[in-house]
């Protein structure tokens, strides 16, 4: 058994025990955090992946600023203790079952395909960082030059619409 | 690839003007007094919208079918014929908003408006999954914020995140499609995706349902239908007009798109599916909306029953059924924001969206209740409306194709939906207000109000009767995918 | 050597938990995590998936998927605020101001 495959199940039983965790705990804020574990894990696999850019922008955008907007939102509200008896009984059963079905057709689906998957490359071998983030800019603005102008716009919907619903309206008490 | 040549500019000017309207909205705001605000934003809204279109006809029109811009998009009649419903739909949109309080003064929600229909642009012609996924989501958002723009009413908050958490969820799971797509091919680009699912595997159609769950979302698909009623009930009325007319057409352009280009060879399965649910979807639809007290939540039933009509056209899986399948939604856009504008208008005097409501009201504003029996027999599919001919070409598609079963379904449910648009019109025509006199309580209609249901109004007589040029415009849209 | 079949199990698991998440919590903000975390899921997919074709596409779509996730948490934050502004509560079964 060589390191990386060692590393890669530690990383997976952290990944999958951080997501269980968030599952079920009672509080918000615990919930929030597991997340952010949950999300740097993932991260570390982006890098193990051999994409340094999307790992860091994994780091930065959601764990730090997404999942800090949560715990922000959490703290005003007030919101970190969750009522007992939360989850609904009749549903748990359902939701468990759906669940099983869920995992059951992507493992069918894909193992079905494992020949296509013999196996990747040792984790960051040949990955150049530089210059598989100058591959990345390149094609970003180029091929996918569009996409990326839209996603200027979505920001701009995100950061008006924001504004309009918290800030309060002239003589709305 | 080259992603840019100075001519690929043609086929996003709609876009591009669209993004410049909504920036110009945003600009010139602060610059206007409040008193003539709300005038000055629908007016120059609906004009920019109508200038856009005009341009856009005349210089942006497709001619051979091409993909631009890295393949991102394709330059086609499709993509572009539904550009200008959706430009059209928005327009109209923009002459309902601007009485409507709380909506009509702020300049955010004309923008929000604008940037919902440049995402459904981009959806109409996107030829890549990244962008289509953009795309959606470019939608989406703006369309979530304006379901809850009135921040103090709580039933459009609750309309607003009830719309925004089934969204999020259906188009994540949508996305896990888009990425199994991806595994399975190496590719994105829709056009070069085809040659990947070559032959029927049950990997393809696993991957299939996870997509189509996003989109039925989007069209309201059974059973992806439920959050619409109480979104609709909620969202300000000329928001859930839009959600119902363009959003819809929208998942619509994606889907023929999606399941003619990409999935060709799998199609005796998914034409099954989709008729299943075709036939859900109306049959649901129609039997709820029979139980409706609510004006919207009964328009909400009833335009989840016209998307199983709607779906027929994709179910026969012909460039007949896509043509009917695009003239149907032309001729359910102009009928169903004619309906919403009407509850609209109603409902700013009255403050009822109840069915009750609308008794005596042929006396109270007959104009309004001419336009309302105009466009409820549309809904119905009575001759000499669009709503007639465009079932009949629906029904015609399902029939040539061997899909005889699934037209009976549909006439079938035609008849439940003449029950209940009747009902409405029997309120609106023989019934009296209580104890009141209607001379006293006339229902004024605004400016705005009269121009767009009066445009709405003719476009579906004229849908009905001079069907051929429309008819053309569907068919050379559908044309451009097979 | 790691197998791109343990990643896409690994994210399988994840989305699994996540749409389990949605169905069984009741606690919007706990419900959005959930989403949050089916997202992750389905870009570890991409990511585990460009690297096996060595195409930088999928890479391409996680970077716009966590600008379109930025842009949805911002947006379903704020409107759960403002859901808390006019109730003091943001249970998912008190939301029942719409019905038929």
């Amino acid at each position: 058994m060589d390191l990386t495959l060692i590393l890669f199940i530690v990383l997976a039983v952290v990944a999958i025990l951080t997501a269980l965790g968030m599952l079920a705990s009672r509080s918000a804020i615990y919930a929030a955090l597991f997340l952010v574990l949950n999300f740097a894990t993932v991260a570390i696999f982006y890098l193990m992946l051999g994409a340094p850019f999307i790992a860091m922008a994994q780091v930065t955008v959601y764990a730090g600023a997404i999942m800090v907007l949560f715990l922000f939102v959490i703290m005003l509200l007030g919101a970190e203790k969750l009522p007992k008896g939360e989850v609904l009984p009749w549903q748990r059963p359902l939701a468990i079952g759906l669940a099983a079905v869920l995992l059951a057709e992507a493992g069918y689906l894909l193992f079905q395909r494992l020949h296509i998957t013999a196996g990747l490359a040792n984790p960051g071998a040949e990955v150049n960082a530089p210059e598989a983030i100058q591959a990345m800019a390149l094609s970003l603005f180029n091929q996918y030059l569009l996409p990326f102008e839209v996603t200027s716009v979505l920001l701009l919907v995100a950061m008006v619409g924001v504004i309009v619903l918290t800030k309060k309206e002239k003589g709305e008490s | 690839m080259t992603a840019f040549v100075p001519s690929n500019i043609f086929a996003i000017l709609p876009e591009i003007l669209l993004l410049t309207l909504a920036l110009l909205v945003l600009i010139l705001d602060p610059f206007w007094k409040e008193a003539s605000r709300h005038l000055n934003l629908g007016w120059l809204t609906a004009g920019g919208l109508l200038l856009t279109l005009a341009v856009s006809l005349v210089l942006a029109r497709p001619s051979a079918p091409a993909l631009v811009f890295g393949g991102m998009l394709r330059y086609d009649w499709l993509g572009f014929a539904f550009k200008m419903f959706f430009l059209f739909s928005a327009a109209i949109t923009s002459l309902f908003m601007m009485d409507v309080e709380r909506l009509g003064r702020r300049a955010e929600a004309y923008m929000l408006l604008l940037a919902a229909t440049l995402g459904m642009s981009l959806m109409a012609s996107a030829a890549d999954l990244v962008m289509l996924y953009l795309a959606i989501e470019t939608t989406s958002i703006p369309l979530y914020i304006l379901a809850g723009f009135l921040t103090g009413d709580e039933k459009s908050t609750e309309s607003g995140f009830k719309y925004l958490l089934f969204g999020a969820l259906t188009s994540t799971v949508m996305l896990y499609g888009f990425s199994l797509i991806y595994g399975f091919s190496g590719k994105t680009g829709l056009y070069e995706l085809a040659a990947s699912f070559p032959t029927f595997s049950l990997l393809a159609l696993g991957v299939l349902f996870m997509v189509l769950i996003g989109l039925a979302f989007k069209v309201s698909l059974f059973p992806f239908h439920f959050w619409a009623p109480d979104v609709y009930e909620g969202a300000p009325t000329p928001v859930a007009g839009f959600l119902s007319t363009a959003s819809k057409a929208a998942g619509f352009a994606v889907i023929l798109r999606l399941f003619m280009v990409v999935f060709p060879s799998i199609s005796t399965d998914w034409s099954l599916i989709l008729a299943i649910l075709a036939t859900l979807t109306m049959t649901v639809g129609n039997l709820i909306a029979l139980a409706q007290k609510n004006i919207k939540r009964m328009l909400a039933y009833s335009s989840i029953a016209h998307a199983g009509y709607a779906m027929i056209g994709v179910v026969a899986f012909s460039q007949l059924g896509a043509a009917s399948a695009v003239f149907y939604l032309i001729a359910y856009i102009l009928t169903n924001l004619a309906a919403f504008g009407i509850v609209a208008a109603v409902g700013r005097v009255t403050g009822s969206d109840d069915l009750k409501a609308y008794y005596g009201l042929s006396r109270r504003a007959p104009t309004l209740a001419l336009m309302m029996m105009v466009a409820f027999l549309s809904l119905a599919g009575m001759p000499p409306f669009g709503g007639f001919v465009a079932k009949v070409f629906v029904f015609a598609a399902a029939v040539e194709q061997g899909w005889v079963w699934l037209a009976v379904v549909g006439v079938l449910n035609s008849i439940i939906g003449l029950y209940y648009y009747m009902i409405v019109l029997k309120y609106v025509y023989l019934y009296r207000m209580e104890n009141e006199d209607e001379e006293k309580h006339p229902i004024p209609i605004s400016r705005p109000y009269a121009i767009a249901l009066t445009i709405l109004s003719i476009g579906i007589i004229l849908v009905g009767v001079l069907f051929g040029p429309w008819f053309g415009l569907a068919s050379s849209s559908a044309a451009n995918l097979f | 050597m790691i197998p791109l079949a343990y990643y896409l199990a690994i994210s399988a698991i994840l989305f699994t938990l996540g749409a389990l998440g949605v169905l069984i919590r009741r606690n919007p903000l706990i419900i959005f995590m959930s989403v949050e975390l089916m997202l992750n899921a389905a870009n570890l997919a991409f990511v585990a998936f460009a690297r096996a074709y060595d195409v930088l596409a999928g890479q391409i779509f996680v970077f716009f998927v966590i600008a379109v996730a930025a842009a949805e948490v911002a947006v379903g934050l704020a409107l759960i605020v403002v859901i808390f502004r006019t109730k003091h509560s943001i249970d998912v079964d008190l939301m029942n101001s719409l019905k038929g």
